[in-house]
């Protein structure tokens, strides 16, 4: 099977790509400008909470959604023009794993391979080849109805792979998995990476993108709000954080005696953070000034900079959810 | 193997394992032409009315109702693969739109043909009897299948523009209401009042002239011209409503 | 077991009443399609009513008119026992027995909304009817006999759904039996003479007891007043109900003593 082969040093462009669903006053931005290059052999992570724009954007990019502005290119093809060249270059894993539960693994690999019209010749092979690659041999012939939910995410992964593609979309991969069915799912993706496929994967998980991703961006309310190596950015925020829950009733003050050792920083309800420039040297000094205000200390924490902090920097609040 | 034979097989497959979802498509068919049949008898006497055997009245009704929900059967399966998001895996197939919705239809002819084959024997079992025309199961044959093709337009079409379960109910009562309003029941001729000039304009009664060609007496071959093209003309605007609406997913 | 008290009572019937009406998708098949079999078969079946067999009428509509009534009270009264079912299904029947309210309320509140909702059905399709040409030969005695009947016949048809509610506990299995709810309405005199009809079919008619219950309404409809008339149209759903009821007790009974 020869996928097209164009675009090959950034097989992922887009410019001021936009999505606009319905019209006049209550017309909604789900995308709003988006600006995307994703170099050949990286793992890209598209970062951002729920209906932040990151749905969108992947089925935009893999032909499922017309944009309503700018411009995308997968594997060098247009993707409103050239869509059907588009659909040959990617594989693309869903959200939710949506596959039918009434059809059996093999079944559904079977007709995974007629609809990417892969020589009748091969089937038989390719689709034992795939479910021995993600360990569904066994359970080939299962309804999928019958699987976990581990077992359909690899089954997914599995169709996504049927025509080898270049590009791998992978909509939240992980979402949903126990850690142990995680942990399986990053290897299988760092492998596919290691034999050149270009992956971009959606993610509210940051460790997710921290563990897999060369790069990464950040899209809030539809817009990129942050993008690079997660070393730099994290570097970019400095200062680790000095997380500091106080009583309620003390809030107030124990901010004004923060402010003097760095910039205040978004947290969860009830705690603060600020960026510590002196580092782990300065708790103390903290503590100290603390005390003399009269506030009562519950817990501390020194954390080094995360992608949460980069997010939490960018957007002005933190990642539900986030690890 | 093409994707439109494909996407058929699955959901040929697909009777078998989930039957209540084929099952009452089947049976209803069944129901009216026996009810009907007995229920209604006596109109048989009506002077002028074109057969002395209901079931010969009847019968070619319930062929085309039944294949007509064989046909909505696929915009059933439909709004379940567009609502489990299967669907979007199959468009995102490098397949041309063509033959992604050529499946379902392949699927709803074979629907449609066990469909009018049981509902067929049946009514012979209670007694319709062809007459004159040697051609009387092909005509109603002809009429079953043209009733499937408007139906799965139709169902798909409406599937792939509301996504749920409302799809259902307005392709089903739409075509319930749209074969009613013919002359399923009586007669035009004998027929009094308001629904008398309806089911002379509804289209749908053209095409159940054809499936009565061989059954009762009175048409004749230009009621079997009629009626193709009739069909030919519905079944082509039901195609391109199923496929301007698979286009409309990607809005 | 007490009897309900009457507030109680009120508030599960206006509960079970607020169910139905706010569902169109249960309103429209117990009020429209009745209706619409009925304009149907005024046209088509309109030089039907001269043939051999048929009764004495002034029109067809006003031989239909009966087995519209049964047939919007029978399919509604499906919906109030699938409601039972399902307030069992998610826990709401629990509930309810927590509650201090004598259990039997809960059974009587859900059989009330349905007498409501049958005789609501069968004022309706007689004040429709009537600027179409509806006449009731047997006047408003009998009329009133009629409303009656369709409250009880609600009566009669919720309270044997309703048994079988209480005894699978699932919304499925009720609604499973619509289909054997049309076969008795068609395999019975609600559409057409059983006169007209032949061999077996006609057999099946005469032991359909929907078919007597129809033929009350409709010689109220179409014929004088008589006391075997109104008889036939009260007691016929009366007698279904005591039995009904009385299934329906012990299946409530038999709930309770589970839960």
């Amino acid at each position: 099977m020869t996928t097209p082969q164009r675009g090959l040093e950034q097989p992922i462009i887009a410019e001021g790509l936009e999505r606009v669903f319905g019209s006049g006053e209550r017309a909604v931005r789900a995308v709003d400008g988006v600006d995307l290059s994703v170099e050949r052999g990286e793992i890209f992570g598209f970062l951002g909470p729920n209906g932040a724009g990151k749905s969108t954007t992947v089925r935009m990019l893999t032909t499922l959604l017309r944009p309503t502005g700018g411009t995308a290119r997968v594997a060098g093809f247009d993707v409103v023009k050239e869509s059907d060249a588009v659909r040959r270059s990617i594989g693309v894993a869903l959200q939710d794993a949506a596959i039918d539960p009434l059809m059996t693994g093999a079944e559904l690999l079977h007709l995974q391979a007629i609809l990417y019209g892969l020589p009748r010749g091969e089937h038989t092979q390719r689709v034992g080849d795939l479910l021995e690659r993600v360990g569904l041999s066994a359970a080939g012939d299962r309804r999928v109805g019958t699987y976990s939910g581990g077992m359909r995410r690899r089954l997914d992964l599995a169709l996504a792979l049927i025509h080898e593609p270049t590009v791998l979309f992978l909509d939240e991969p992980t979402t949903g998995l126990d850690p142990m069915s995680r942990m399986a799912l990053w290897d299988e993706i760092r492998r596919l990476n290691d034999d050149g496929t270009t992956v971009l994967l959606t993610t509210q998980y940051l460790e997710e993108a921290d563990q897999l991703a060369d790069r990464v961006a950040i899209i809030d309310h539809g817009r990129i709000v942050s993008r690079g190596r997660p070393a730099d950015l994290k570097a970019g925020v400095g200062a680790p954080t000095l997380f500091i829950v106080v009583d309620p009733a003390q809030v107030e003050s124990a901010s004004a005696v923060l402010t003097a050792f760095g910039e205040l920083r978004p947290t969860a309800e009830g705690t603060l953070g600020v960026g510590l420039v002196d580092g782990a040297a300065g708790v103390s000094a903290v503590v100290r000034a603390l005390d003399d205000a009269g506030v009562q200390v519950q817990n501390l924490e020194l954390k080094a900079p995360s992608l949460d902090d980069v997010f939490a920097e960018a957007t002005g609040h933190r990642l539900e959810g986030a690890s | 193997m093409s994707a439109s034979t494909g996407l058929a097989v699955r959901s040929l497959r697909n009777i078998r394992r989930l039957p209540s979802a084929f099952l009452p498509a089947l049976l209803m068919p069944v129901f009216q032409v026996v009810s009907f049949s007995g229920t209604y008898a006596g109109i048989t006497s009506i002077p002028g009315f074109p057969t002395d055997r209901s079931v010969n009245w009847y019968l070619p009704m319930a062929v085309t109702m039944g294949a007509s929900f064989a046909g909505l059967g696929t915009g059933f399966s439909m709004i379940r693969d567009l609502q489990t998001g299967f669907y979007d895996r199959i468009r995102m197939a490098p397949a041309r739109r063509r033959d992604i919705l050529l499946g379902p239809y392949l699927a709803a002819w074979t629907r449609a043909v066990i469909a009018v084959v049981l509902v067929t024997l049946v009514g012979f079992a209670l007694g319709a009897r062809p007459v004159g025309n040697p051609f009387a199961v092909f005509t109603l044959f002809i009429a079953g299948i043209g009733m499937a093709t408007i139906g799965t337009g139709w169902g798909l079409g409406l599937a792939y523009r509301f996504r749920d379960m409302r799809a259902a109910a307005i392709m089903q009562l739409t075509l319930f209401l749209g074969l009613f309003l013919t002359d399923a029941q009586t007669p035009i001729d004998i027929m009094q009042g308001w629904l008398k000039s309806v089911a002379t304009w509804n289209p749908l009664t053209r095409i159940l002239h054809v499936a009565r060609l061989g059954f009762v007496d009175g048409n004749g071959v230009s009621d079997l011209i009629i009626g193709i093209v009739v069909m030919a003309v519905l079944g082509s605007l039901a195609w391109f409503f199923a496929l301007s609406g698979l286009r409309r997913l990607d809005d | 077991m007490t009897v309900a008290a009457p507030q109680q009572v009120i508030a599960l019937s206006r509960r079970s009443v607020q169910s139905i009406v706010r569902q169109p998708s249960v309103v429209v098949p117990s009020m429209v399609f009745p209706l619409f079999f009925v304009a149907l078969g005024t046209s088509s079946f309109a030089r039907a009513i001269s043939i051999p067999g048929f009764p004495v009428v002034d029109s067809f509509l006003d031989f239909a008119l009966a087995g519209s009534i049964v047939q919007g009270v029978l399919f509604g009264s499906i919906t109030s026992a699938t409601a039972l079912a399902t307030d069992i299904e998610t826990g709401f029947f629990d509930r309810l027995l927590l509650t201090p309210s004598p259990r039997v309320g809960i059974l009587v509140g859900r059989l009330a909304g349905a007498m409501a909702y049958g005789l609501a059905q069968t004022i309706f399709f007689v004040l429709v009817l009537f600027p179409f040409g509806l006449s009731i030969k047997s006047g408003i005695v009998g009329l009133t006999a009629m409303v009656i009947g369709g409250l009880l016949t609600a009566l009669a048809v919720g309270a044997v759904m309703s048994a079988m509610a209480l005894r699978t506990g699932s919304s499925e299995a009720v609604q499973g039996s619509f289909p054997l709810l049309f076969v008795l309405l068609f395999f019975s005199s609600a559409f057409f003479p059983r006169q007209t009809m032949d061999g077996i079919y006609r057999q099946i008619a005469n032991l359909n007891p929907v078919s007597y219950l129809v033929e009350g309404f409709r010689s109220l409809t179409i014929g004088e007043l008589t006391t075997v008339a109104v008889a036939q149209t009260m007691l016929i759903p009366a007698a279904i109900a005591v039995g009904g009821l009385a299934l329906s007790l012990r299946s409530l009974r038999r709930r309770v003593a589970a839960a």
